[in-house]
Parts: C-alpha cells; structure tokens; sequence
C-alpha cells in the first residue's frame, strides 16, 4: 500500500487517514458518532442525557449501543476504563433503549465512542485498507504502522491503537482517584481484535502502570509500552509476535 | 341391657377407630411436610444465593474477552502512525 493511496482529512477533533475506501463515506460516520457523543456540543444526545435530572431515560439505539460497550469494557478491564470516571459504573444499566443510572451521574463515553467510529468506517471499506482516527486504527489486509519513540510493526488484522500522555497532556482519569492518571508510561500501544479492543487494552494497560505488561500477558494481548524516560518495554507477546523469524534453507 | 351393651362397644371401636386414623393421617403429613423441606427443589436448607453466574465464571469471561489481533514484523515502510489519541 502506497502512501500516495492514503486520504487525510479531520474529523472529531482529530487526523483521519484512510485507505482502501471513500473517504467521504468514512466521514459520514464519524460524523454521526461525533453529533451523538460529543461533550463539546450542547444538542448531543450524551450532553441531553448528561444535563437531564430523570433517572431513566430513553435513548437512541446507537445511544444505548454504546454504553453497553462502555459498561462491557469497564467489566473487561476490570473498571479500568470506566464511562462514570468514578468507578460508579455498575450503578448504570441499559436495557433496550432505556438507560437507567442515578440522577446527576455523569457519563463519558470517549472511552470506547472514538474505536467504535473507527471500526465501524473500517467495516465499510471497499477493500484491504485501513482507517485511522488519531491514531486509532483498524485494517482489513496488512498495513505497516509506524509507532511511538521510533519503530513500527505491520498489523495483519484488527487494531492498533495508543493512549497516553503524549499530546494532550494527563487527560486519562485513573477511576480509583478520579484523578489524572499518574502512570509511569508515557504511550502505551496495544493490538487488539477490533480497534475497540486494542483501545481498551492500551488505556488499561496505560493505567496499570507498572503492572500493564503483565496484564496484557495474562490476555495475550501484544502491548508496547514506552516510559517517561524514553525507554521501550515490549510485553512477551507484543516481542513474540514482533521477533523477525530467520527461516532455514 | 346386652344390646345397650353391644352398642356401647361398637362406639368405642368407632372412637378408636377414628383416632387411629387421624393420628395416622398426621403422621403422614408429617413425615411427608420434612421430608418435602428437606429435599424437594425450591425448599432451600441454606440461604438463598443470589440468581445469575458464579463470580469465578465471570471473572473467566471477563478475563478473555479482550481479544488479540494480528501482528508482525514490518514489511513496508509504514504508511500511517499509532498515536497517542
């Protein structure tokens, strides 16, 4: 795939780059992500349903779609990543499009809205391709990816994701503190079956500090991790999957 | 008098009788009202656990349900970047 073949172009707040598909189609859809999950736009349905006092509500499908994820991942990652940021989020539950949670309770699903966009343009590819949303991404086909701190891996299906402290600064809540995190890596990168998966994987391993490689391991989860000094700690099965194999003749 | 007598007699045996068979019929509902407690399903000896899958069962589900992709060495130079978002 050739860098010439890539589309770029902005989208919920972030660099799009996309291969493999139209690029206006893919834009479509992250649009209709960003118009429901933004906290940034008064008339979205998550600021509607985050300014209402009721504490059961009627959502749309995607709405409740959504934050069934969200509470999955949180389940998933042990409240790692958590759409109340509170550690309250098993005091929330969906059923159908009714959303049930207590009054005032706040909820961000930045969490898992930006890898569900992702994948869902990615399943709308014409072809092999890829989509990449801040540099979340999701391939059909192999597409070779360039990493943080140098190095890059070729992503043979799935996701590849990054989360960290890189460019926006200490954005990611630690639920036990409710407070920025206070790892001891800077970007932690994950692969994973879905861009969803590798997100969460790479946000909990992100929070875990110095326990995240041993957490994904447990998974079988490849995770690289680069610390704030510079340096580069690959999991086993981020190094098993990546170690060039030298084949006999 | 002996017919008095042989009446007197029948209503004893009809008493005792009678007796007989409710003490019989408690002794049945008896037995039969532990051994229904004791055994039958829906008459718990212990507490009552809440429905729904042993924690255990969970934490395995939990546990796997974040799935690994694909990955290898690279090929190419790379086209994109894994950022942080």
């Amino acid at each position: 795939m050739s860098a010439e073949a890539v589309h770029r172009f902005r989208a919920m707040g972030c660099d799009v780059a996309l291969a493999g598909g139209d690029p206006a189609d893919a834009a479509v859809v992250l649009e209709r992500w960003e118009a429901a999950f933004s906290l940034f736009r008064p008339k979205s349905e998550l600021s509607r349903v985050n300014g209402s006092p009721a504490r059961v509500l009627a959502v749309s499908q995607l709405f409740a779609h959504a934050l069934e994820v969200a509470l999955d991942t949180a389940a998933e990652t042990e409240g790692l990543v958590d759409p109340t940021l509170c550690g309250r989020w098993a005091d929330v539950a969906v059923s159908g499009r009714m959303v049930s949670r207590p009054s005032g309770l706040v909820l961000d699903l930045n969490g898992v809205v930006k890898a569900l966009a992702v994948d869902e343009a990615a399943a709308a590819l014409d072809g092999p391709g890829f989509v990449s949303v801040g540099g979340d991404l999701a391939v059909r086909g192999p597409v070779d990816v360039a990493l943080p701190a140098g190095g890059a891996i070729r992503v043979l299906a799935g996701g590849l994701a990054t989360s960290g402290t890189a460019s926006r600064g200490a954005h990611l809540v630690d639920p036990a503190t409710s407070r920025a995190s206070e790892s001891c890596w800077e970007q932690v990168t994950a692969s994973g079956a879905t861009c969803l998966d590798a997100d969460a994987a790479a946000k909990a391993g992100f929070l875990l500090g110095e326990r995240g490689p041993g957490w994904l391991d447990a998974r079988g989860i490849p995770g690289r991790f680069v610390g704030r000094d510079g340096e580069i700690v690959e999991n086993d099965a981020w190094a098993g999957a990546t170690r060039a194999v030298v084949s006999c003749t | 008098m002996v017919e008095r007598s042989r009446i007197e007699r029948a209503r004893r045996r009809a008493r005792v009788a009678k007796a007989a068979v409710g003490a019989l019929t408690a002794l049945v509902f008896g037995v039969a009202f532990v051994g229904a407690k004791t055994h039958a399903p829906g008459h718990t000896k212990g507490k009552a656990k809440p429905l729904g899958a042993p924690t255990s069962f969970e934490r395995a589900v939990r546990s796997s349900a974040l799935q690994s992709g694909q990955i290898a060495p690279p090929a190419q130079p790379p086209v994109v970047s894994s950022a942080t978002s």
